[in-house]
């Protein structure tokens, strides 16, 4: 059992650097979760601490073992890939035990362990199949059942549920959570999807452009995005960003005013700013109530979805926002509306694109 | 057109091309059937069918002797071939990083070369070698002018391979002799049975190089002991066409055996190209 250190990881491929000196410490238990668009580099991220991709500069430590010359095999992790890669050739049953018997695991210890963790997932009846037999959701209980029969250190996840429908990915999604606390492993998971990454992670990791934009636990990151790209990709719908400007800053509050947003005072102190800084102010959907008011403008669009009604609100200056409105609202497209907020559901981001 | 009549048309077609295919093995038939020493024009069935003939051939030409020849110079090359090409073929489809991709552009040129053009160098080089007259002047050389396209076919087959199977079986515990065992060589099984077909026919069917570099006719391939037929007794057209009928048995049986393989294999070509 291990934790994980990596120290200013970079990978180039040819000129190409497309991680940028990664730091991050993992410790031993915590589900971390990489997020990010596609092409952020969470998967060669992940690749390098598994061993399979070398690493162009930096320092690997799975618990105190500097792994950077180590080979795969040698580095106590195992993966879920998010093809499965199941051995075509080989059943359930061989699948699973191959690491195994690669161990030259005593015959009978090896049966046990492998019967032992189709019990936990729940594909005893599968064993005898090819998995060319089986459903996406089967090969993903067998492809997760390959990786713990090993009883590894550290669990890496690659996408591995992004090729399941919804209603079997909510279930998966649950039920790694269970293993996660059932088998008190460290696992590191990659996804593109915020809400996976914000219902498993013990911790977050957000990345864009092979860069850390912020880490920090599914609630941290919700009401304290570090900056405008963590803001937009955490929570759904997305945060609003208005485009402000300072009209005034004192010391314990600032007035801010944009082309849809009348002079609003935060009554907070912040530092660095000064009269005309153009800034960005970023409301979420769920920050708003219908008002009369508050930000003004017409309604566009309106998805009723019975606990909430989402709207989309055309302002002044062309701009569109979404509103998430508690309960079943009655408002209809045309109508005009009003959405107030709370100051304290205000954020600020620099010039930049830095949380103030 | 119609599609009934299409189909039709199509299916005249086929008919059309089974009949030129077929009609030299039936034409070769009847003339195996005439009177030996009889020149037999093979377009009419003989009134007095020799089936004796079959039974002459098989015992003029030695068939129990070459078969055995011909059996021992298959498993002289084929198993060895299929297995260097197999692992060549992962080698340079998994293993070769960019620098050496041009490895293999050697091997794609060896296909280039036809056997005729290697066949005197050859005869001097296995002349040099001491082994002219023995089995191993058709073996060895064979290995060797079989590795481009053994070579060529398993690295295609290789190439489809998902790296992510190499991958999970790393991270398995498997070392690359593992993997290589264990997972590649179970999951080529299709290609390397086509590929065993291929060669099996091929080396089955081997004339040119057995009459030359091989005197005895006993130790040579069935085909290249086709020669038999003449010279020592003239051309006997009947013999010479029963015993070519004898030296094709063994293939159609396996043909007949290995049905679907033989038409994977085929196909499987068409598709990588
Ligand atoms: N073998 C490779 N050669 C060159 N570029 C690569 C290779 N693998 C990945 N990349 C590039 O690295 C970046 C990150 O890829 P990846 O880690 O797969 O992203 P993600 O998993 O976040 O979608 C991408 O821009 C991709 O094009
Ligand atoms: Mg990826």
């Amino acid at each position: 059992m291990a934790g994980l250190e990596l120290r200013d990881i970079r990978k180039s491929y040819g000129n190409v650097e497309v991680i940028k000196g990664v730091d991050l410490a993992i410790s031993h238990g915590e589900f971390v979760v990489f997020v990010g668009p596609s092409g952020c580099g969470k998967s060669t991220l992940l690749r390098m601490i598994a061993g399979l991709e070398d690493i162009t500069a930096g320092d690997i430590f799975i618990g105190d073992t500097l792994v950077n010359d180590v080979e795969a095999r040698d580095r106590g992790v195992a993966m879920v890939f998010q093809s499965y890669a199941l051995y075509p050739h080989m059943s359930v049953y061989d699948n699973v035990g191959f690491a195994l018997k690669l161990a030259k695991t005593d015959k009978e210890v090896r049966d046990k362990k492998i019967r032992e963790v189709a019990r936990v997932l729940q594909m005893e009846e599968l064993l005898e199949r090819k998995p060319a037999q089986l459903s996406g959701g089967q090969r993903q209980r067998v492809a997760i059942g390959r990786a713990i029969v090993r009883d590894p250190d550290v669990f890496l996840f690659d996408e591995p549920l992004s090729n399941l429908d919804a209603a079997l990915r909510v279930d998966m999604r649950m039920e790694l959570s269970r293993l996660h606390q059932d088998l008190d492993a460290t696992m590191i998971y990659v996804t593109h999807d915020q809400i996976e990454a914000m219902t498993l992670a013990d911790k977050i990791v957000v990345l864009d452009g092979g860069i850390v934009q912020q880490v920090g636990s599914p609630l941290e990151l919700y009401n304290r995005p570090a900056n405008l790209f963590v803001a937009g990709f955490i929570g759904s719908p997305k945060m609003n960003f208005l485009p402000v400007e300072v009209a005034a800053a004192a010391n314990d509050s600032v007035i801010v005013a944009g082309s849809a947003l009348d002079s609003t005072e935060l009554a907070r102190p912040i530092a660095g700013i000064a009269r005309a800084d153009k800034l960005t102010l970023g409301l979420r959907p769920q920050a708003f109530v219908a008002s009369k008011a508050g930000i003004r403008g017409k309604v566009e669009l309106v998805e009723r979805l019975g606990h909430e009604t989402i709207v989309r609100v055309r302002l002044k200056d062309g701009s569109d926002i979404m509103a998430v409105l508690q309960g079943q609202s009655d408002v209809m497209p045309g109508d005009a509306i009003g959405l107030g907020f709370d100051h304290k559901d205000v954020h600020l981001f620099g010039k930049d694109g830095a949380r103030l | 057109m119609n599609a009934a009549a299409r189909s039709l048309l199509a299916r005249a077609l086929i008919v059309l091309l089974m009949a030129v295919t077929l009609l030299p093995f039936l034409s070769m038939f009847s003339a195996a059937l005439a009177p030996s020493g009889t020149y037999p024009n093979g377009l009419e069935w003989p009134s007095d069918p020799q089936w004796i003939n079959f039974v002459k051939a098989f015992e003029v030409a030695n068939m129990g002797e070459l078969l055995k020849s011909s059996a021992l110079i298959v498993l002289g090359v084929v198993p060895v071939s299929v297995l260097i090409a197999t692992m060549a073929g992962y080698g340079l489809a998994k293993l070769t990083s960019n620098r050496y991709k041009w490895l293999y552009l050697v091997f794609v040129a060896g296909l280039t070369l036809p056997f005729e053009a290697v066949i005197t160098p050859l005869y001097y080089e296995v002349r040099a070698l001491g082994l002219l007259n023995t089995r191993f002047a058709i073996i060895l050389p064979l290995i060797g002018l079989y590795m481009p396209f053994s070579v060529y076919w398993m690295r295609a087959h290789f190439l489809n391979v998902p790296n992510d199977l190499t991958e999970a079986a790393q991270l398995d515990g498997a070392t690359r002799w593992d993997e290589f065992w264990k997972v590649q060589v179970p999951l080529a099984r299709p290609a390397i049975m086509s590929l065993m077909i291929l060669l099996f026919l091929w080396t089955w069917n081997q004339f040119l190089l057995p009459v030359v570099l091989v005197r005895d006719p006993l130790q040579r391939t069935m085909a290249g002991a086709l020669g038999a037929f003449q010279g020592q007794w003239g051309t006997d057209v009947p013999l010479l066409c029963a015993g070519s009928l004898l030296i094709l048995a063994p293939t159609i049986i396996l043909f007949l055996i290995f049905q679907r393989q033989f038409v994977a294999a085929l196909m499987q070509g068409a598709v990588k190209g």
